[in-house]
């Protein structure tokens, strides 16, 4: 249960019983404002009969007192009914459903360790004390540490009997009737004069229930509609959205809504993550971009700082809010440890224009995004061969992997050994490219430096010969995972090949047998792509890049293929990723386990991934622009179907941007089309609609 | 002249070039110590340079610390964002502009160019390149 960077994980029963290894509380800005809410009747923990997730923001728990064996005989049940909006409230009723009064003790424990989400995951010792204070029908929690000031203010509409640990609530219920109270806990994150920070930037931070509900409608009413003969899809579409909906959350910049990576650890701005969400869901909500892209301008790197990773014109990876980057226990504050999110900020930029026609944002953000370009050439070269490398420059904290694949042994040679420092990925390359050719067109038509277009043209075709030289892995045919320092491939074969067909890096004459390999047994489960190929040494079908399929991952393969023009190959992605949603039951995760198809019934699920997970919802998003083949081109919108078999009629209906609104339709291939395809091109069933509504 | 005054006297010309064109706006900067409350107001709305007054009108942003976290920041020692995220500093107003003062502080001292170093331990340039043509050829 979420609203944007605020979100409650608690068990079964709605009981938050959290040791400081197991994430359940409820999170506010990196910090864990309850870590205990645990409700008893007459001394007996409950059991849960049912649990019902009504919206994203709003849960209701049903249950009895007492264990499974002897709720038969239940006279008592309780209702909890949650939300979530800027505070969390939970409506208590305890039904007596006896013919008689009952006297009953209804205690609710209550604590809050105000744990930082990073000692979570590597528990440590708090710095200072929490302390209780009980008011009039309210319990105050209280962390301080110097001036940074956390307070958990629970209160009661009913009267209670109120302790430092707690709520006691001693009632009498006449028979066949009820009891209730409303429990409200406002998290305050306090700045300036004792107020919430929130209330000086004039953030609009509390939303109730009814708000969000409106906000959740009209969010999904501006998003294109889609009707397909697969209900699976068009429901794993809506779950899409409605994620991606629950993922929003202000940015404390540019005071609009920005999208959250993922629950529950990356409840907060990430670079790479945020970028590629607005790519994916650019042809159905655009309004996410421009706060994005807002937000990172505004956080780029402006000097060096090697705690943080930070050189000039960089894009950030990470910001958080908590006690640890506060005190520079942790570096995010922001973090900029990725090489790869500064050529992104600029794909970004060029798509949303190809998209929106909105040329005043790709104007305002020109200083940023040169500085971005910049720095590809400058900081971002460490090695000075024309490639951007990484190295993290803080050893304690800093990322070792500074690209999507971030954890620690996700680059390694095919033998298992793991490369030295500096590195260069490929897709990095394919970014750089990408950048450079997008930059180019941006100074053309917007910049008014056709001399700046040229050069950035010029050292883009040279970087594509460079780099297929180069990287090239002769005997195997595919490109290396990676350079190492000391000039040598790291000749692993990995999903990021696939990358390199969206950036448009790779030569024609090779994409073929990208493609082959990207479908091959090495790379492809059945279930999708996995990062990492089957006779690599590091492979694990369970292990986090080196062998998990991850759909964000598929969905810009996806991408690259339809580029190059392997549509059936992209549909083959499309469909083995629509098959494994519906195993999720609409909601893809993270990642899921990289076995053969034919091993599992079901995609396996990884044992930590995030859900939702902002790029996850993305996915399917982006699987259904390359299906139905769009792409913007100056004022109008291509429409190039290629529906995998089997899905039959897919229609999306208003789709928003420059042309206005636009429908657009695709089927599945019939035996009959493919007869007909000599003499009729769009013979696939390519209906293409003209412009409408501009 | 210390620290913080070398640091706004500095900006003029130099401070306008390093924001974005699009940055317009006027920043405060309270600064209490004890009783005593000291301001640099810093305007961002000339195209071609930053004007610093000490004047205590109102403006789009304020920024309230203390004299000596200032000092930490003007000489790079310290992040602003963490010191916000700590609560040692605060701001009201519009955040971009405090983010876009940002700019302005330099890198810790000592600080050396992260190419200097890595080219120090590691091949580069024509060397690597060598060695990567032999080692694929």
């Amino acid at each position: 249960m979420l609203d944007g960077n605020t979100f409650l994980v608690c068990d079964d029963t709605g009981d938050i019983d959290a040791s400081r290894k197991v994430p359940t509380g409820l999170f506010s800005y990196d910090t864990r404002f309850l870590s205990n809410w645990r409700l008893s009747i007459n001394g007996e923990r409950l059991h849960a009969l049912s649990v019902d997730d009504v919206r994203y923001f709003e849960t209701r728990f049903f249950l009895v007192p007492g264990e499974p064996t002897h709720y038969v005989d239940a006279k008592v049940s309780v209702i909890r009914n949650r939300t979530i909006g800027g505070s969390f409230t939970e409506d208590l009723a305890v039904l007596n459903h006896a013919d008689h009064e009952v006297d009953l003790t209804v205690r609710l424990d209550m604590a809050s360790d105000f744990a930082d989400i990073f000692e979570i995951k590597n528990p440590q010792s708090k710095k200072a004390t929490v302390s209780a204070t009980v008011e009039e029908k309210k319990l105050r929690l209280r962390y301080r540490r110097d001036r940074f000031h956390r307070e958990t203010v629970i209160s009661t509409s009913a009267d209670a009997q109120i302790d430092s640990g707690g709520m006691t609530f001693r009632i009498r219920v006449p028979g066949q009737s009820e009891w209730q109270t409303q429990l409200r806990v406002q998290t305050l994150v306090l700045g300036a004069h004792e107020r919430d920070f929130r209330d000086s930037l004039e953030l609009r931070h509390v939303r109730n229930p009814d708000e969000l509900d409106e906000q959740l409608r009209e969010w999904m009413a501006a998003a294109p509609r889609l009707s397909c003969d697969s209900l699976d899809i068009v429901s794993t579409y809506r779950r899409s959205l409605a994620d991606l909906a629950a993922l929003r959350y202000s940015s404390i910049t540019m005071a609009a809504e920005l999208v959250a990576a993922g629950l529950p650890w990356f409840m907060t701005v990430f670079g790479r993550d945020s970028i590629f969400t607005c790519l994916q869901a650019l042809p159905f909500t655009p309004q996410l971009t421009p706060t994005t892209l807002g937000t990172l301008a505004y956080g780029q790197g402006s000097r060096i700082d090697d705690f943080r990773d930070e050189e000039p014109g960089k894009i950030l990876h990470e910001l958080r809010y908590g006690e640890s980057a506060g005190f520079a226990e942790q570096s995010h504050s922001p973090y900029y440890g990725a090489a790869d999110s500064t050529p992104l900020f600029v794909i970004l930029l060029d798509e949303y224009e190809r998209w929106t026609g909105d040329d005043t944002l790709v104007r305002a953000y020109e200083f940023e995004a040169r500085a971005a370009l910049s720095w590809i050439d400058t900081y971002g070269d460490l090695l000075d061969t024309g490639y951007i490398w990484y190295q993290t420059r803080n050893p304690d904290t800093g990322l070792a992997n500074q690209c999507w694949k971030d954890s620690w042994d996700s680059i390694s040679y095919r033998d298992g050994r793991l490369p030295p420092f500096p590195r260069a990925t490929c897709e990095q390359q394919g970014y750089a490219y990408d950048a450079k050719m997008r930059g180019a067109r941006l100074a053309r038509l917007y910049w008014n430096d056709p001399a700046f277009a040229e050069r950035l043209e010029r050292e883009a075709a040279e970087l594509k010969d460079r780099f297929n030289r180069e990287f090239w892995i002769a005997d195997g045919e595919y490109y290396a995972l990676a350079l190492d320092a000391d000039g040598g491939q790291v000749d692993a074969l990995s999903s990021n090949i696939g990358h390199l067909l969206w950036s448009g890096i790779v030569d024609e004459s090779r994409a073929g047998r990208i493609a082959e390999l990207l479908l091959g047994d090495r790379l492809f489960s059945g279930w999708g792509v996995r990062t990492l190929a089957t006779d690599c040494a590091r492979y694990n079908p369970v292990g986090y890049h080196v062998g998990t399929v991850w759909p964000f991952d598929n969905s810009i393969i996806a991408w690259g293929l339809w580029r190059y023009g392997y549509r059936r190959e992209a549909a083959t992605i499309c469909e083995a990723m629509f098959d494994a949603a519906r195993h999720f039951q609409g909601r893809l995760p993270e990642a899921f386990a990289g076995y053969p198809r034919v091993r599992t019934r079901s995609p396996v699920q990884y044992p930590t991934a995030c859900s939702p997970q902002a790029w996850s919802a993305g996915t399917p998003l982006l699987l259904l622009r390359v299906m139905l083949g769009l792409e913007p081109h100056d004022e109008h919108l291509i429409i190039d179907p290629e529906v995998p078999a089997g899905i039959g009629r897919v229609e999306l209906l208003d789709i928003p941007g420059r042309w206005g609104k636009i429908d657009a339709l695709g089927r599945s291939r019939t035996p009959d089309d493919d007869s007909e395809q000599a003499t009729s091109r769009n013979g696939a069933g390519a209906l293409t609609e003209g412009r409408r509504g501009a | 002249m210390s620290a913080i005054a070398e640091f706004f006297v500095g900006l003029g010309p130099r401070g306008r070039s390093l924001l974005p064109p699009r940055v317009h706006g006027t920043l405060r900067i309270d600064l209490v110590d004890q009783d005593c409350t000291s301001h640099w107001y810093v305007d961002m709305t000339a195209a071609d340079r930053v004007l610093v007054t000490r004047d205590s009108r109102p403006a789009d942003a304020v920024l309230t610390t203390t004299h000596r976290l200032l000092e930490r920041l003007v000489c790079g020692d310290q992040s602003a964002i963490a010191a916000l995220l700590r609560n040692e500093a605060t701001f009201a107003g519009d955040t971009r502009l405090i983010l876009a003062f940002r700019r302005f502080f330099p890198s810790p001292a000592g600080t050396r160019d992260p190419r200097e170093v890595a080219r120090q331990h590691a091949l580069h340039g024509q060397a690597w390149r060598e060695r990567l043509q032999t080692r694929i050829s």
